[in-house]
């Protein structure tokens, strides 16, 4: 996917709500990973944490650089990391370019890793960052899961199934609707429905209700009463 | 009743809670070395984490009359940072001969990964070497088998079973564990794991051997007086309390017994509380002085 063209979607999206956000951010250089990494974290206090709540012609625009994403969640600040992102990744050649993406993530506080995990998909290459995804899966800060597992391409394209299968466990036990994750019907496997369903007779075993969703990825419970329950 | 409380996380836990722990009966615990809540990034945490189990937290705990013992061991989520989990097992050694380390643990699956098997079964060669029993830690996710994989690894490792306590046990993993003979950890949990009503059902089914609770209290939903009231609700149901003393007091110390560092005459008389001491210059009191 050309990085340019979604990169000034995503400038575009930050200037129509934050203006004066979009100009600092002509003025951010990605050879300084100090003064980058600062920018990066400063970008929720200059772009806003809204929510986009994008227009209709912003949608068509987004999804016709980047097809697969999901935006619905995504708040001004993270469109504004991205474009940081996708303007250094255009800067700086590959091997820069990962040191400082990997930079901003381990010195990010939670919600910029939650903004990073929601950009991740975009950048150029995203599967080497594959073991820090799957490492940030095994965080308990509930939102940053549900950047990676909820409304992002990234897991269903790039986890190992085992890693993909513990995620939806994981979003389970966290109650969190596992219609949610996108792909899971095209990465459904025997193992993750032995895993669900086993998930739903552990949890009536201890008189506990069951996820109403979990068919999505046990498809027994859709023909059982517990579903139900 | 006298109480031991085999898995309570005191570090996150405040000296309001060490009171409340010592009101209800509660004379003993064992605090195992486990995740902070979120991943450390270098080795020195850990050093720093290790001695604070043995120094100041042992200590913290005594100024309210509650002997403390501790577990040390590589927790199976941060097993999977390859760098860290090589530095923190090569860390090990220096802290399992210490006075009061009563096992190795908490360790064994969390993702289930390849990594997670291989630090589980480096750290039960290092508790077979410096002779400890260990505590296993069951995962959240894929429990039953996990629990199963968990007690494979035992197997395959030849070490003793007797000397394993498999922690976190529900009502589909409690079976499979006294089938083996390992020891059945219950974690009473104000939400998840299990709470003291289904606990009691377990106890009248499957009766008291090997049977062991704990609060596991930490930094999340937790309660450090769980023991204390799965008691409560024991007696109501029936429970005799020579079955209740056997699963909080004699069960517990009979398996950190087995670490040959937990001397069973000295735990009948509690600790003299002097509040004056103090640890490396810092005492419990803020400024009082009693």
């Amino acid at each position: 996917m050309p990085a340019s063209s979604l990169e000034s979607a995503l400038l575009g999206v930050v200037r129509a709500r934050a203006d004066s956000a979009a100009a600092w951010m002509a003025g951010v250089r990605p050879t300084d990973m100090d003064a980058f990494c600062g920018a990066y974290t400063a970008a929720a206090r200059k772009a806003g944490r809204e929510l986009l709540a994008l227009t209709e012609a912003e949608r068509i625009a987004l999804g016709s650089s980047a097809p697969e994403a999901r935006f619905d969640r995504w708040t001004v600040a993270d469109a504004a990391r991205a474009a940081l992102l996708l303007r250094a990744a255009d800067a700086l050649d590959a091997a820069d370019f990962q040191a400082l993406a990997i930079g901003c993530f381990e010195r990010g506080d939670a919600g910029e890793q939650a903004s990073w995990m929601r950009a991740v998909a975009l950048l150029p290459s995203p599967e080497r960052f594959l073991p820090i995804v799957i490492d940030s899966c095994r965080t308990n800060v509930v939102p940053l899961f549900e950047a990676i597992a909820c409304e992002n391409p990234y897991p269903a394209k790039y986890f190992p199934e085992r890693n993909f299968n513990q995620m939806v466990l994981k979003a389970l036990f966290n109650s969190i609707a596992i219609r949610r994750i996108v792909g899971l019907a095209e990465r459904m496997n025997p193992e993750l429905a032995r895993m669900a369903s086993d998930y739903a007779a552990e949890r009536r075993a201890a008189g506990r209700s069951v996820p109403p969703d979990i068919a999505l990825a046990a498809p027994d419970e859709g023909r059982t009463e517990g579903a139900a329950r | 009743m006298k109480i031991f409380d085999p898995h309570v996380h005191m570090t996150s836990r405040t000296t309001d809670d060490y009171e409340a722990m010592a009101a209800a009966g509660i004379v003993a615990i064992v605090e195992p070395a486990f995740w902070l809540g979120q991943p450390r990034t270098t080795v020195g945490s850990f050093i720093d984490y290790f001695n604070s189990l043995v120094g100041w937290e042992r200590f913290r705990a005594s100024q309210f009359g509650i002997r403390h013992f501790c577990t040390m061991g590589l927790n199976p989520k941060e097993s999977n940072n390859p760098k860290l989990a090589d530095e923190v097992l090569q860390l090990l050694p220096r802290y399992l001969d210490k006075d009061g380390v009563v096992a190795v643990g908490e360790i064994g699956f969390d993702d289930q990964t390849d990594a997670e098997l291989a630090a589980f079964t480096r750290q039960l060669e290092l508790a077979r070497e410096f002779d400890l029993p260990v505590l296993i830690h069951t995962p959240h996710r894929d429990k039953k088998r996990g629990t199963i994989r968990s007690i494979e690894a035992v197997r395959a490792a030849k070490f003793p079973e007797e000397r394993v306590l498999i922690d976190h046990n529900n009502e589909e993993t409690l079976p499979i564990v006294l089938e083996s003979r390992c020891w059945a950890g219950h974690t009473i949990y104000p939400h998840t794991k299990m709470d003291e009503r289904r606990m009691t059902v377990l106890v009248q089914k499957y009766g008291s051997d090997r049977i062991i609770i704990n609060s596991a209290a930490d930094w999340g939903i937790s309660d450090p007086l769980k023991v204390p009231k799965t008691i409560d609700v024991m007696r109501a149901a029936g429970i005799a309390d020579s079955i209740i003393q056997r699963i909080v007091w004699d069960n517990p110390v009979a398996f950190f017994a087995q670490s040959g560092k937990l001397d069973v005459a000295d735990l009948d008389a509690r600790p003299a509380i002097d509040r004056s001491q103090q640890f490396e210059t810092n005492s419990v009191l803020r400024g009082e002085r009693s």
